[in-house]
């Protein structure tokens, strides 16, 4: 993972953070609870060890940074992005992952994540990756945007030949975003692709942000489509 | 319906050579009742006539019937053959007038009656193909021209000669003009009638039967077809016709074309009977080949004498053919081979009837010949044993067909389960490697470092270094990740698996006070890079920038990506103190170092290379873009 510099806020100071983790080990839990020590203003809000009981508190709490195992104890992580996309938009929801395998990052990454952070960090990496995200950046990896661009690949051959130009928008990539894509999956880190493109490196962030909110959209109309198909919609 | 089912059930199974048996004796039977000698009321034959011959001296007293070549022994001239009418019919004068019914008078004729011509056939037609001897003639008297005192009233009948061909006069009938009309349109039917229909009949199974041997080249449908459609011109030419052109041409076709019909039903039963071999059959070939040339040698010197020479041949292949017949069936016959016998010795029969009737005077109708129904018959014989092979071919293609079928199901299925085999041993073979691999990955990276925490650990006594805990137990996590890295879908792209690695070792370069310049530029997939391969890369270069870091004294280290002929490169070069100056451990291929590098970068088809960076040291690795087979590689553990 590689850190973003800063860019531009997405939903209230940074000083403003309240944190929400879901993860059903103590541990954990201990880590981020030491780890916030170092940030006396935010604030962990409350935590969920269980889907269900994410499903009756998370979605209703104020929290502006979601913190989601993927491996909960009576089910997928997933679902609980998809659940917290839905209901809470404005929020970050970074993902908890012990080894950051890409496969099941863009899983997470269709059902909302907005991000993820490595089981194993450090207190500071922890809180590197919650600023860069709060700041309108977002983590990769070459192998991740590789997956991406095949993914990206895979919706522009499966729209018909004129879609609607705000689909166009929504969920293709554009010609800078795969620029930038491609330079990741070269394994070119933000500052060396800012150079190359003559930009800053937090534009390079709000890209790759921009990226997994089309993913996530992309993974919506492939549901709505299914849906029309069956003529459920 | 049942009962009425089962008796025809029953019959069905009676076998055919039975059905034709019975229903060519009931063909016979019949025949014999339809031409009986018939009785013409008031009708006189006319036996006796005066002949005379153009250009000779005396009018002479004749039998009919009588051919007036027999006395000239050339086919040139014409005679008259005059008839008075019989005294018994003045004695009765009839109401509805004279007729007469000339059954054969050929080749040309006309006829006269008291000097006025009433009647003629082929007479003055002009140069063609015209025979009115093949078929019989009514001729009325007209009332008017009757000569006042009746013995004066004669009937002259010319004929003209005509090469090769019979000419004469056969009984003359005289008598009411209604009852000589009645048999001549009776006669009509059977020679005239019944032969168009023979020939229609002839051409269009000899169109189906050329048809079908051109689509399945089964010879004996050739034989028939051929055999039929001379038939047909044989036929055509025998009925009353006038063909333009020169008579010998004509005359020739017909005689050949007799010839090749006998050729023909001999070949085609030869071929029903499976003696293909054979001087019979060696003769009948002989026989076809020569006809033409025989008979244009008649035509040339109109030597009637070679003809029946050449009938005489024909008799005696078609004997020798029977007997061929009859030898044959000594080693019995199957149903189609008995089905013709029947119907050949029927038609054998009506021969028979026709040469005693006509030429030995036996009782029976002798203007009706039975071989022309005959003749049909045996057709129609030939014609349902063709389309009997044919629905027995049909049947053999469907089984042979549904065997196959069953046997391309045994053998796809076969195909399937051993199939399915090698998968499962692929599998198996693929599994192994994967769990060796694997295990010689963690031990050698994830064991050994944990291996290395837990020694520290035991040494350290009561006083932990959590520092250094921390530190290794997070370099073996790094270890695991980068083995769950390489197996992650990469498809070869080495950009990608270098940005990966990247991940890996950039923060340690970085806590080395290393600088990493990243020159990697997009190049084509790398055919040996799948998991494994991207698991030996990655030690290897493991193993380089370990060494850097440990030994090169550098600041700068660059990871470049090219392609070059075909093939791609990859370099890892620091800006250190160069091999030289390096501990022989590195370099000398010893434990860890370059030897280990080596055996792995050959294990994924590639060669590697140390040099001087000047300054620093510069590894590079070449990629083949063929692909690498498991053959080729090393059993590396």
């Amino acid at each position: 993972m590689q850190a973003t510099p800063p860019a531009q806020g997405s939903s209230g100071p940074i000083e403003d953070t309240r944190i929400y983790l879901i993860e059903d080990d103590p541990t954990i839990l201990h880590f981020v609870q030491q780890t916030l020590l170092l940030r006396p203003h935010w604030r962990l809000i409350g935590q969920a060890g269980s889907l269900a009981q994410a499903r009756q508190e998370a979605l209703l709490c104020d929290a502006n940074v979601f913190l989601v195992d993927l491996g909960l104890p009576d089910g997928r992580g997933e679902d609980v992005l998809r659940l917290l996309a839905r209901h809470q938009p404005d929020a970050e929801l970074l993902v908890f992952t012990v080894f950051g395998e890409e496969s099941r990052l863009v899983g997470a990454l269709e059902a909302g994540a907005t991000g993820y952070v490595l089981k194993g960090c450090s207190g500071e990496q922890l809180i590197e990756a919650i600023e860069q995200i709060r700041d309108g950046g977002a983590p990769i990896s070459p192998l991740l945007a590789r997956l991406l661009l095949k993914q990206f690949r895979a919706v522009q051959d499966s729209l018909p030949d004129f879609p609607p130009s705000d689909l166009v928008g929504e969920v293709l990539l554009s010609e800078r975003e795969t620029d930038v894509l491609k330079l990741v999956a070269k394994g070119y880190v933000n500052k060396e692709i800012a150079h190359k493109l003559g930009i800053s490196p937090a534009t390079v962030g709000t890209h790759i942000k921009n990226l997994y909110r089309k993913l996530a959209v992309h993974s919506r109309v492939q549901v709505v489509r299914a849906a029309q198909e069956r003529g459920l919609l | 319906m049942r009962p009425v089912l089962r008796p025809l059930q029953a019959l069905a199974r009676v076998p055919a050579y039975l059905w034709a048996a019975v229903l060519v004796v009931g063909m016979l039977v019949l025949l014999a009742l339809v031409t009986r000698v018939g009785q013409m009321p008031g009708a006189h034959v006319i036996n006796r006539a005066e002949l005379l011959v153009i250009n000779t001296t005396a009018a002479q007293a004749v039998a009919l019937p009588y051919v007036w070549h027999n006395e000239r022994r050339d086919w040139s001239g014409q005679a008259t053959y005059r008839l008075r009418l019989p005294a018994a019919l003045g004695d009765a004068p009839l109401d509805d007038g004279l007729g007469v019914l000339l059954p054969r008078a050929g080749v040309h004729y006309r006829v006269q009656f008291n000097g006025h011509e009433v009647a003629a056939e082929c007479w003055r037609r002009g140069p063609g193909y015209c025979d009115a001897g093949t078929h019989a003639h009514f001729v009325a008297l007209p009332q008017a021209l009757m000569a006042p005192v009746w013995a004066d009233n004669r009937i002259d009948i010319q004929l003209q000669g005509q090469s090769l061909r019979i000419s004469g006069l056969s009984p003359v009938w005289v008598g009411p003009r209604d009852t000589l009309n009645a048999r001549y349109r009776w006669l009509r039917w059977w020679q005239v009638d019944l032969t168009w229909m023979v020939t229609a009949s002839a051409f269009m199974m000899g169109l189906l039967s050329l048809l079908i041997w051109v689509r399945t080249t089964e010879r004996l449908f050739g034989l028939l077809g051929g055999g039929l459609l001379v038939l047909t011109v044989r036929l055509w030419l025998s009925t009353p016709i006038f063909v333009p052109g020169p008579f010998p041409l004509w005359d020739y076709v017909h005689k050949l074309s007799f010839t090749w019909y006998c050729g023909f039903v001999y070949l085609f039963m030869s071929e029903l009977f499976d003696f293909r071999q054979g001087i019979v059959r060696r003769l009948v070939v002989a026989m076809m080949a020569l006809g033409p040339f025989w008979l244009a040698m008649l035509e040339w010197t109109a030597n009637y004498q070679l003809y029946r020479l050449w009938t005489g041949v024909i008799v005696l292949v078609c004997v020798a053919a029977l007997l061929a017949v009859i030898h044959r069936a000594r080693w019995g016959m199957n149903v189609n081979q008995r089905m013709m016998v029947v119907v050949g010795l029927a038609v054998m029969v009506t021969g028979l009837r026709d040469f005693l009737v006509v030429q030995m005077g036996l009782r029976g109708d002798v203007d009706i010949r039975w071989m022309t129904p005959g003749s049909l018959v045996l057709m129609f014989a030939m014609g349902w044993v063709l389309v009997r092979r044919t629905a027995v071919a049909m049947e053999q293609v469907a089984r042979h067909n549904t065997e196959l079928a069953r046997k391309v199901r045994e053998r796809e299925q076969e195909l399937h389960a051993v199939f399915e085999r090698l998968q499962s041993v692929e599998s198996q073979r693929v599994l192994e490697a994967e769990r060796r691999r694997l295990t010689r990955d963690m031990h050698d990276g994830l064991g050994s470092q944990l291996v290395q925490t837990l020694n520290m650990v035991r040494s350290s006594g009561q006083r932990i270094e959590s520092e250094a805990v921390a530190s290794m137990l997070h370099h073996a996590l790094d270890e695991l990740r980068l083995t769950l890295d390489s197996l992650e879908p990469m498809d070869g792209d080495l950009p990608t698996i270098l940005g990966t690695l990247r991940q890996r070792v950039g923060p340690a370069l970085q806590a080395a006070g290393i600088e990493l310049v990243w020159q990697v530029e997009e190049v084509p997939a790398v055919p040996g890079l799948e998991a494994r391969g991207v698991m030996h890369l990655f030690r290897c270069l493991q193993e380089v920038f370990a060494n850097v870091v440990k030994h090169a004294h550098a600041t700068r280290v660059t990871v470049r990506t090219w392609e070059e002929g075909g093939r791609i490169g990859l370099s890892v070069a620091d800006n250190g103190v160069g091999l030289g100056s390096m501990p022989d451990a590195v370099f000398q291929g010893g434990g860890r170092g370059i030897g280990n590098i080596r055996l792995r970068a050959a294990e994924i088809g590639a060669t590697v290379r140390f040099s001087s960076a000047q300054p620093g040291t510069c590894v590079s690795f070449m990629f083949d873009t063929r692909a690498v087979s498991d053959a080729q590689r090393p059993d590396f553990v």
